[in-house]
Protein backbone atom coordinates (compact mmCIF):
# COMPACT_ATOMS: atom_id res chain seq x y z
CA UNK A 1 0.00 0.00 0.00
CA UNK A 2 1.25 3.49 -0.85
CA UNK A 3 0.80 6.26 1.68
CA UNK A 4 0.92 9.94 0.80
CA UNK A 5 1.03 12.63 3.49
CA UNK A 6 0.54 16.32 2.71
CA UNK A 7 0.74 19.33 5.02
CA UNK A 8 0.24 17.30 8.17
CA UNK A 9 0.04 19.19 11.45
CA UNK A 10 -0.59 17.71 14.87
CA UNK A 11 -0.77 19.77 18.03
CA UNK A 12 -1.09 18.88 21.67
CA UNK A 13 -2.64 21.93 23.26
CA UNK A 14 -0.57 24.74 21.72
CA UNK A 15 2.52 22.68 21.03
CA UNK A 16 3.08 21.53 17.46
CA UNK A 17 4.33 17.96 17.68
CA UNK A 18 4.27 16.94 14.01
CA UNK A 19 4.68 19.28 11.04
CA UNK A 20 5.27 17.48 7.74
CA UNK A 21 4.99 19.19 4.36
CA UNK A 22 4.95 16.23 2.09
CA UNK A 23 6.12 12.71 2.54
CA UNK A 24 5.35 9.53 0.67
CA UNK A 25 5.75 5.86 1.52
CA UNK A 26 5.78 3.31 -1.27
CA UNK A 27 4.68 -0.29 -1.27
CA UNK A 28 7.52 -2.72 -0.71
CA UNK A 29 9.91 -0.21 0.84
CA UNK A 30 11.27 -0.03 4.37
CA UNK A 31 11.51 3.44 5.89
CA UNK A 32 13.51 4.34 8.94
CA UNK A 33 12.43 7.18 11.20
CA UNK A 34 14.99 8.52 13.61
CA UNK A 35 15.53 11.62 15.75
CA UNK A 36 15.74 12.92 19.31
CA UNK A 37 13.39 11.89 22.10
CA UNK A 38 10.19 13.87 21.82
CA UNK A 39 10.75 14.66 18.11
CA UNK A 40 7.26 13.37 17.26
CA UNK A 41 8.14 9.97 15.78
CA UNK A 42 5.65 7.94 17.79
CA UNK A 43 2.95 10.54 17.20
CA UNK A 44 3.55 10.40 13.43
CA UNK A 45 3.22 6.61 13.39
CA UNK A 46 0.08 6.67 15.52
CA UNK A 47 -1.50 9.16 13.14
CA UNK A 48 -0.61 6.94 10.17
CA UNK A 49 -2.14 3.98 12.02
CA UNK A 50 -5.36 5.89 12.65
CA UNK A 51 -4.83 5.80 16.42
CA UNK A 52 -4.39 9.56 16.78
CA UNK A 53 -6.26 12.37 15.09
CA UNK A 54 -4.46 15.24 13.35
CA UNK A 55 -5.28 18.93 13.19
CA UNK A 56 -4.51 19.77 9.58
CA UNK A 57 -3.45 18.06 6.40
CA UNK A 58 -4.30 15.04 4.38
CA UNK A 59 -3.24 11.39 4.37
CA UNK A 60 -4.25 8.93 1.68
CA UNK A 61 -3.66 5.19 1.43
CA UNK A 62 -3.66 4.10 -2.22
CA UNK A 63 -5.50 7.37 -2.86
CA UNK A 64 -8.18 6.52 -0.30
CA UNK A 65 -8.84 8.17 3.05
CA UNK A 66 -8.48 5.91 6.08
CA UNK A 67 -11.64 3.95 6.94
CA UNK A 68 -12.52 0.81 8.89
CA UNK A 69 -11.69 -1.63 6.08
CA UNK A 70 -8.28 -0.03 5.42
CA UNK A 71 -7.49 -0.01 9.12
CA UNK A 72 -7.74 -3.79 9.11
CA UNK A 73 -4.75 -3.88 6.75
CA UNK A 74 -2.54 -1.59 8.81
CA UNK A 75 -0.87 -2.50 12.05
CA UNK A 76 1.16 -0.60 14.60
CA UNK A 77 3.54 -2.21 17.06
CA UNK A 78 3.98 -0.06 20.13
CA UNK A 79 7.20 0.79 21.96
CA UNK A 80 5.68 -1.08 24.91
CA UNK A 81 3.44 -3.75 23.38
CA UNK A 82 0.39 -4.91 25.29
CA UNK A 83 -0.05 -8.66 25.41
CA UNK A 84 -3.38 -10.16 26.37
CA UNK A 85 -3.88 -12.18 29.56
CA UNK A 86 -3.79 -15.49 27.81
CA UNK A 87 -1.24 -17.86 26.33
CA UNK A 88 1.34 -16.83 23.76
CA UNK A 89 -0.49 -18.94 21.20
CA UNK A 90 -3.86 -17.28 21.93
CA UNK A 91 -2.21 -13.88 21.53
CA UNK A 92 -0.67 -14.77 18.20
CA UNK A 93 -3.85 -16.20 16.66
CA UNK A 94 -6.11 -13.37 17.87
CA UNK A 95 -5.96 -11.31 14.63
CA UNK A 96 -6.85 -14.42 12.63
CA UNK A 97 -9.68 -15.45 14.94
CA UNK A 98 -11.41 -12.08 14.67
CA UNK A 99 -11.14 -12.37 10.90
CA UNK A 100 -12.93 -15.76 11.01
CA UNK A 101 -10.02 -17.51 9.36
CA UNK A 102 -10.40 -21.27 8.98
CA UNK A 103 -8.94 -23.13 11.97
CA UNK A 104 -6.59 -25.25 9.81
CA UNK A 105 -5.12 -22.13 8.27
CA UNK A 106 -4.85 -20.48 11.69
CA UNK A 107 -2.80 -23.41 12.96
CA UNK A 108 -0.50 -23.39 9.98
CA UNK A 109 0.10 -19.64 10.00
CA UNK A 110 0.70 -19.55 13.73
CA UNK A 111 3.14 -22.43 13.44
CA UNK A 112 5.08 -20.71 10.66
CA UNK A 113 5.42 -17.37 12.38
CA UNK A 114 6.32 -18.95 15.73
CA UNK A 115 9.09 -20.95 14.05
CA UNK A 116 10.32 -17.89 12.22
CA UNK A 117 10.55 -15.76 15.35
CA UNK A 118 11.69 -18.68 17.50
CA UNK A 119 8.91 -18.43 20.05
CA UNK A 120 7.50 -21.93 19.52
CA UNK A 121 8.68 -23.15 22.91
CA UNK A 122 6.79 -20.30 24.60
CA UNK A 123 3.53 -21.41 22.99
CA UNK A 124 1.59 -22.28 26.15
CA UNK A 125 3.20 -19.78 28.49
CA UNK A 126 1.11 -16.92 29.90
CA UNK A 127 1.98 -13.93 27.72
CA UNK A 128 1.96 -11.44 30.59
CA UNK A 129 4.84 -13.31 32.24
CA UNK A 130 7.30 -13.07 29.35
CA UNK A 131 10.60 -11.17 29.43
CA UNK A 132 10.93 -7.90 27.52
CA UNK A 133 12.57 -9.44 24.47
CA UNK A 134 10.18 -12.38 24.40
CA UNK A 135 7.24 -9.98 24.57
CA UNK A 136 8.59 -8.02 21.60
CA UNK A 137 8.93 -11.18 19.54
CA UNK A 138 5.44 -12.39 20.42
CA UNK A 139 3.93 -8.97 19.70
CA UNK A 140 5.71 -8.92 16.34
CA UNK A 141 4.46 -12.43 15.56
CA UNK A 142 0.93 -11.29 16.36
CA UNK A 143 1.35 -8.27 14.08
CA UNK A 144 2.76 -10.29 11.18
CA UNK A 145 0.48 -13.31 11.36
CA UNK A 146 -2.37 -11.69 9.45
CA UNK A 147 -0.17 -10.33 6.64
CA UNK A 148 -0.88 -6.62 7.02
CA UNK A 149 -0.09 -4.39 4.06
CA UNK A 150 1.40 -1.69 6.24
CA UNK A 151 3.60 -2.42 9.24
CA UNK A 152 4.44 0.45 11.59
CA UNK A 153 7.12 -0.44 14.11
CA UNK A 154 7.97 1.73 17.10
CA UNK A 155 11.48 0.85 18.26
CA UNK A 156 10.97 -2.89 17.78
CA UNK A 157 14.45 -3.79 18.99
CA UNK A 158 15.07 -1.35 21.82
CA UNK A 159 16.61 -3.23 24.78
CA UNK A 160 16.92 -6.50 22.90
CA UNK A 161 19.98 -8.75 22.69
CA UNK A 162 21.98 -8.94 19.41
CA UNK A 163 20.90 -12.46 18.51
CA UNK A 164 17.22 -11.60 18.94
CA UNK A 165 17.68 -8.37 16.98
CA UNK A 166 18.92 -10.46 14.08
CA UNK A 167 15.87 -12.75 14.26
CA UNK A 168 13.53 -9.76 14.30
CA UNK A 169 15.31 -7.99 11.45
CA UNK A 170 15.26 -11.12 9.30
CA UNK A 171 11.55 -11.63 9.88
CA UNK A 172 10.81 -8.03 8.96
CA UNK A 173 12.94 -8.13 5.80
CA UNK A 174 11.49 -11.46 4.71
CA UNK A 175 7.89 -10.30 4.96
CA UNK A 176 8.74 -7.04 3.28
CA UNK A 177 10.17 -8.86 0.23
CA UNK A 178 7.65 -11.66 0.02
CA UNK A 179 4.54 -9.60 0.52
CA UNK A 180 5.52 -6.19 -0.72
CA UNK A 181 4.71 -4.81 2.71
CA UNK A 182 5.14 -1.10 3.39
CA UNK A 183 7.23 -0.86 6.53
CA UNK A 184 8.01 2.22 8.59
CA UNK A 185 10.20 1.67 11.60
CA UNK A 186 11.37 4.02 14.30
CA UNK A 187 14.84 3.32 15.60
CA UNK A 188 17.54 5.14 17.52
CA UNK A 189 20.08 2.70 16.14
CA UNK A 190 21.59 4.39 13.07
CA UNK A 191 23.44 1.25 12.01
CA UNK A 192 20.20 -0.70 12.06
CA UNK A 193 18.38 1.93 10.04
CA UNK A 194 21.18 2.00 7.44
CA UNK A 195 21.23 -1.78 7.31
CA UNK A 196 17.47 -2.21 6.92
CA UNK A 197 15.95 0.79 5.25
CA UNK A 198 15.53 2.10 1.72
CA UNK A 199 15.03 5.63 2.96
CA UNK A 200 15.83 7.40 6.22
CA UNK A 201 13.69 10.16 7.69
CA UNK A 202 15.37 12.34 10.29
CA UNK A 203 12.94 14.19 12.54
CA UNK A 204 13.53 17.18 14.76
CA UNK A 205 10.82 19.05 16.67
CA UNK A 206 8.12 17.52 14.50
CA UNK A 207 9.76 18.38 11.18
CA UNK A 208 11.68 16.30 8.69
CA UNK A 209 15.26 17.56 8.39
CA UNK B 1 -15.55 -15.98 74.34
CA UNK B 2 -18.28 -18.02 76.01
CA UNK B 3 -20.82 -16.00 74.08
CA UNK B 4 -19.06 -16.75 70.80
CA UNK B 5 -18.94 -20.46 71.50
CA UNK B 6 -22.59 -20.34 72.44
CA UNK B 7 -23.23 -18.47 69.19
CA UNK B 8 -21.41 -21.07 67.17
CA UNK B 9 -23.45 -23.82 68.76
CA UNK B 10 -26.64 -21.85 68.12
CA UNK B 11 -25.60 -21.19 64.56
CA UNK B 12 -25.23 -24.88 63.85
CA UNK B 13 -28.51 -25.63 65.57
CA UNK B 14 -30.16 -22.78 63.69
CA UNK B 15 -28.97 -24.13 60.37
CA UNK B 16 -29.72 -27.76 61.03
CA UNK B 17 -33.13 -27.17 62.50
CA UNK B 18 -34.07 -25.99 58.98
CA UNK B 19 -36.13 -23.25 60.52
CA UNK B 20 -38.41 -21.77 57.85
CA UNK B 21 -38.04 -18.24 59.19
CA UNK B 22 -34.26 -18.38 59.32
CA UNK B 23 -33.92 -19.77 55.83
CA UNK B 24 -36.43 -17.21 54.62
CA UNK B 25 -34.28 -14.44 56.04
CA UNK B 26 -31.09 -15.85 54.53
CA UNK B 27 -32.82 -16.37 51.20
CA UNK B 28 -34.21 -12.85 51.12
CA UNK B 29 -30.82 -11.37 52.01
CA UNK B 30 -29.07 -13.21 49.23
CA UNK B 31 -31.88 -12.64 46.76
CA UNK B 32 -32.07 -8.89 47.35
CA UNK B 33 -28.31 -8.44 47.31
CA UNK B 34 -28.03 -10.50 44.15
CA UNK B 35 -30.76 -8.46 42.45
CA UNK B 36 -29.24 -5.11 43.37
CA UNK B 37 -25.78 -6.31 42.35
CA UNK B 38 -27.06 -7.37 38.93
CA UNK B 39 -28.90 -4.08 38.34
CA UNK B 40 -25.96 -2.05 39.62
CA UNK B 41 -23.63 -4.01 37.37
CA UNK B 42 -25.85 -3.37 34.35
CA UNK B 43 -25.45 0.35 35.00
CA UNK B 44 -22.00 0.49 36.55
CA UNK B 45 -19.96 -1.79 34.30
CA UNK B 46 -20.72 -0.25 30.88
CA UNK B 47 -20.58 3.27 32.30
CA UNK B 48 -17.32 2.58 34.11
CA UNK B 49 -15.75 1.12 30.98
CA UNK B 50 -16.94 3.99 28.81
CA UNK B 51 -15.99 6.82 31.15
CA UNK B 52 -12.66 5.20 32.03
CA UNK B 53 -11.52 5.04 28.44
CA UNK B 54 -13.04 8.23 27.07
CA UNK B 55 -11.10 11.42 27.63
CA UNK B 56 -13.42 14.23 28.74
CA UNK B 57 -13.17 17.54 30.53
CA UNK B 58 -13.23 17.56 34.33
CA UNK B 59 -12.17 13.92 34.41
CA UNK B 60 -10.11 14.57 37.55
CA UNK B 61 -13.12 16.10 39.31
CA UNK B 62 -15.25 13.18 38.20
CA UNK B 63 -12.68 10.74 39.56
CA UNK B 64 -12.73 12.40 42.96
CA UNK B 65 -16.53 12.51 42.99
CA UNK B 66 -16.87 8.84 42.17
CA UNK B 67 -14.37 7.90 44.86
CA UNK B 68 -16.37 9.90 47.38
CA UNK B 69 -19.59 8.24 46.28
CA UNK B 70 -18.02 4.82 46.80
CA UNK B 71 -18.30 5.45 50.53
CA UNK B 72 -21.70 7.08 50.81
CA UNK B 73 -23.05 6.80 54.36
CA UNK B 74 -25.78 4.11 54.18
CA UNK B 75 -27.97 5.67 56.86
CA UNK B 76 -28.14 8.94 54.95
CA UNK B 77 -29.01 7.12 51.72
CA UNK B 78 -31.64 5.12 53.58
CA UNK B 79 -33.11 8.32 54.95
CA UNK B 80 -33.20 10.00 51.53
CA UNK B 81 -34.78 6.99 49.84
CA UNK B 82 -37.32 6.75 52.66
CA UNK B 83 -38.18 10.44 52.28
CA UNK B 84 -38.81 9.96 48.58
CA UNK B 85 -40.79 6.75 48.94
CA UNK B 86 -42.75 7.45 52.12
CA UNK B 87 -46.52 7.84 51.71
CA UNK B 88 -46.28 11.65 51.77
CA UNK B 89 -43.09 11.77 49.69
CA UNK B 90 -42.81 12.64 45.96
CA UNK B 91 -42.88 8.97 44.97
CA UNK B 92 -45.19 7.91 47.76
CA UNK B 93 -48.01 6.95 45.42
CA UNK B 94 -45.93 4.00 44.20
CA UNK B 95 -46.42 2.44 47.63
CA UNK B 96 -42.84 1.15 47.77
CA UNK B 97 -41.83 2.09 51.29
CA UNK B 98 -41.19 -0.96 53.52
CA UNK B 99 -41.01 -3.30 50.53
CA UNK B 100 -38.13 -5.40 49.19
CA UNK B 101 -38.14 -3.16 46.10
CA UNK B 102 -37.31 -0.14 48.26
CA UNK B 103 -34.45 -2.12 49.76
CA UNK B 104 -33.11 -2.96 46.32
CA UNK B 105 -33.27 0.72 45.36
CA UNK B 106 -31.33 1.76 48.45
CA UNK B 107 -28.73 -0.96 47.91
CA UNK B 108 -28.36 0.01 44.27
CA UNK B 109 -27.65 3.62 45.21
CA UNK B 110 -24.97 2.38 47.57
CA UNK B 111 -23.27 -0.17 45.37
CA UNK B 112 -23.58 1.25 41.86
CA UNK B 113 -20.84 3.81 42.62
CA UNK B 114 -18.68 1.02 44.06
CA UNK B 115 -18.98 -1.15 40.97
CA UNK B 116 -18.66 1.84 38.67
CA UNK B 117 -15.65 3.16 40.59
CA UNK B 118 -13.72 -0.11 40.55
CA UNK B 119 -14.36 -0.64 36.83
CA UNK B 120 -13.70 3.01 35.98
CA UNK B 121 -10.40 3.04 37.80
CA UNK B 122 -9.08 0.00 35.98
CA UNK B 123 -10.49 1.06 32.61
CA UNK B 124 -8.71 4.40 33.01
CA UNK B 125 -5.40 2.63 33.53
CA UNK B 126 -5.59 -0.34 31.18
CA UNK B 127 -8.44 0.53 28.82
CA UNK B 128 -6.62 2.74 26.30
CA UNK B 129 -3.89 0.14 25.74
CA UNK B 130 -6.44 -2.64 25.27
CA UNK B 131 -8.51 -0.54 22.91
CA UNK B 132 -5.38 0.33 20.93
CA UNK B 133 -4.46 -3.33 20.59
CA UNK B 134 -7.93 -4.09 19.29
CA UNK B 135 -7.70 -1.32 16.72
CA UNK B 136 -4.20 -2.22 15.53
CA UNK B 137 -5.05 -5.89 15.14
CA UNK B 138 -8.17 -5.19 13.12
CA UNK B 139 -10.95 -5.68 15.67
CA UNK B 140 -14.28 -3.99 15.02
CA UNK B 141 -16.18 -2.10 17.70
CA UNK B 142 -17.94 -5.12 19.17
CA UNK B 143 -14.80 -7.22 19.02
CA UNK B 144 -12.88 -4.50 20.83
CA UNK B 145 -15.56 -4.37 23.51
CA UNK B 146 -15.33 -8.13 23.91
CA UNK B 147 -11.55 -7.89 24.19
CA UNK B 148 -11.90 -5.20 26.84
CA UNK B 149 -14.24 -7.38 28.88
CA UNK B 150 -12.07 -10.49 28.64
CA UNK B 151 -8.92 -8.56 29.51
CA UNK B 152 -10.59 -6.87 32.48
CA UNK B 153 -12.48 -9.96 33.65
CA UNK B 154 -10.74 -10.12 37.03
CA UNK B 155 -11.54 -6.50 37.78
CA UNK B 156 -15.15 -7.02 36.75
CA UNK B 157 -15.40 -10.01 39.06
CA UNK B 158 -13.85 -8.09 41.94
CA UNK B 159 -16.34 -5.28 41.33
CA UNK B 160 -19.27 -7.70 41.42
CA UNK B 161 -18.12 -9.47 44.57
CA UNK B 162 -17.35 -6.21 46.36
CA UNK B 163 -20.78 -4.87 45.44
CA UNK B 164 -22.50 -8.05 46.59
CA UNK B 165 -20.51 -8.06 49.82
CA UNK B 166 -21.46 -4.49 50.56
CA UNK B 167 -25.12 -5.23 49.82
CA UNK B 168 -25.32 -8.27 52.10
CA UNK B 169 -23.46 -6.63 54.98
CA UNK B 170 -25.22 -3.27 54.94
CA UNK B 171 -27.76 -2.62 57.68
CA UNK B 172 -28.57 1.08 58.08
CA UNK B 173 -30.25 1.75 54.77
CA UNK B 174 -32.28 -1.46 54.50
CA UNK B 175 -33.46 -1.02 58.07
CA UNK B 176 -34.87 2.43 57.31
CA UNK B 177 -36.46 1.71 53.93
CA UNK B 178 -37.42 -1.91 54.62
CA UNK B 179 -38.54 -1.61 58.20
CA UNK B 180 -37.38 -5.08 59.26
CA UNK B 181 -40.87 -6.54 58.86
CA UNK B 182 -41.00 -10.21 59.77
CA UNK B 183 -41.45 -12.45 56.77
CA UNK B 184 -41.41 -9.52 54.39
CA UNK B 185 -38.37 -7.25 54.65
CA UNK B 186 -36.36 -8.85 57.41
CA UNK B 187 -32.85 -9.65 56.22
CA UNK B 188 -29.79 -11.06 57.99
CA UNK B 189 -28.32 -7.74 59.06
CA UNK B 190 -31.56 -6.28 60.38
CA UNK B 191 -32.28 -9.58 62.13
CA UNK B 192 -28.87 -9.36 63.81
CA UNK B 193 -29.37 -5.72 64.80
CA UNK B 194 -32.82 -6.46 66.21
CA UNK B 195 -31.77 -9.50 68.22
CA UNK B 196 -28.71 -7.76 69.51
CA UNK B 197 -30.74 -4.81 70.73
CA UNK B 198 -33.16 -7.20 72.43
CA UNK B 199 -30.30 -8.95 74.22
CA UNK B 200 -30.59 -12.19 72.22
CA UNK B 201 -26.86 -12.26 71.66
CA UNK B 202 -26.59 -15.95 70.86
CA UNK B 203 -29.12 -15.68 68.03
CA UNK B 204 -27.48 -12.49 66.78
CA UNK B 205 -24.05 -14.08 66.79
CA UNK B 206 -25.28 -17.21 65.08
CA UNK B 207 -26.74 -15.23 62.20
CA UNK B 208 -23.53 -13.20 62.15
CA UNK B 209 -21.61 -16.41 61.66
CA UNK B 210 -23.87 -17.40 58.77
CA UNK B 211 -23.22 -13.99 57.21
CA UNK B 212 -19.50 -14.48 57.62
CA UNK B 213 -19.72 -17.92 56.06
CA UNK B 214 -21.47 -16.55 52.99
CA UNK B 215 -18.90 -13.82 52.60
CA UNK B 216 -16.12 -16.36 53.09
CA UNK B 217 -17.58 -18.61 50.42
CA UNK B 218 -18.00 -15.82 47.89
CA UNK B 219 -14.46 -14.61 48.49
CA UNK B 220 -13.04 -18.11 48.25
CA UNK B 221 -14.62 -18.55 44.87
CA UNK B 222 -13.22 -15.18 43.79
CA UNK B 223 -9.77 -15.96 45.15
CA UNK B 224 -9.78 -19.31 43.41
CA UNK B 225 -10.70 -17.70 40.13
CA UNK B 226 -8.15 -14.90 40.40
CA UNK B 227 -5.21 -17.09 41.36
CA UNK B 228 -6.30 -19.98 39.15
CA UNK B 229 -5.03 -18.03 36.15
N1 LIG C 1 -1.10 12.56 24.68
C1 LIG C 1 -0.21 13.59 24.70
N2 LIG C 1 -0.53 14.76 25.27
C2 LIG C 1 0.32 15.79 25.28
N3 LIG C 1 1.54 15.75 24.75
C3 LIG C 1 1.94 14.62 24.16
C4 LIG C 1 1.08 13.47 24.10
N4 LIG C 1 1.74 12.48 23.46
C5 LIG C 1 2.93 12.97 23.14
N5 LIG C 1 3.07 14.25 23.54
C6 LIG C 1 4.25 15.11 23.34
O1 LIG C 1 4.51 15.14 21.96
C7 LIG C 1 5.92 15.16 21.74
C8 LIG C 1 6.28 14.06 20.76
O2 LIG C 1 6.10 12.81 21.40
P1 LIG C 1 6.45 11.43 20.70
O3 LIG C 1 6.04 10.35 21.62
O4 LIG C 1 5.85 11.43 19.34
O5 LIG C 1 8.04 11.51 20.58
P2 LIG C 1 9.05 10.43 20.04
O6 LIG C 1 9.79 11.08 18.92
O7 LIG C 1 8.40 9.15 19.77
O8 LIG C 1 10.05 10.29 21.29
P3 LIG C 1 10.84 9.02 21.84
O9 LIG C 1 12.07 8.86 21.02
O10 LIG C 1 11.20 9.43 23.23
O11 LIG C 1 9.93 7.85 21.81
C9 LIG C 1 6.58 15.05 23.09
O12 LIG C 1 7.04 16.34 23.46
C10 LIG C 1 5.49 14.57 23.99
O13 LIG C 1 5.66 15.09 25.28
MG1 LIG D 1 8.44 7.30 20.69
Amino acid sequence: MNIQVTNLIKKYQDKTVVDMNSIGFLSGNIYGVTGDNGAGKTTLLKILAGLESHDLGNIVYNDQPLGPSLMKKITYLSQTPYLMRSSVYENIIYPLKIRNVDSKIIERKAFEIMEELQVAELRDQLATQLSGGESQKVALARALVFDPEVLLLDEPTASIDPATIEIIEEAIKKRNKLQNMTIIMISHNIDQVKRMCDEIIYMKKGKRI
Amino acid sequence: MALLMEGLKEALLLLFRFDREVYGIIGLSIGLSFTSTIFSAIIGIPLGLYLGIKPFRFKKTFTRTIYTMMSLPPVVIGLLVALFLSRSGPLGSLGLIFTPTAMVIAQMILITPIILGIVYNDAKQQGPAIKQIGMTLGAGRLQTLKLLITEMRITLLIALVTGFGRATSEVGAVMIVGGNIKGHTRVMTTYIAMNSSMGNYAVAISMGIVLLLISFMVNTILYHYVTGE
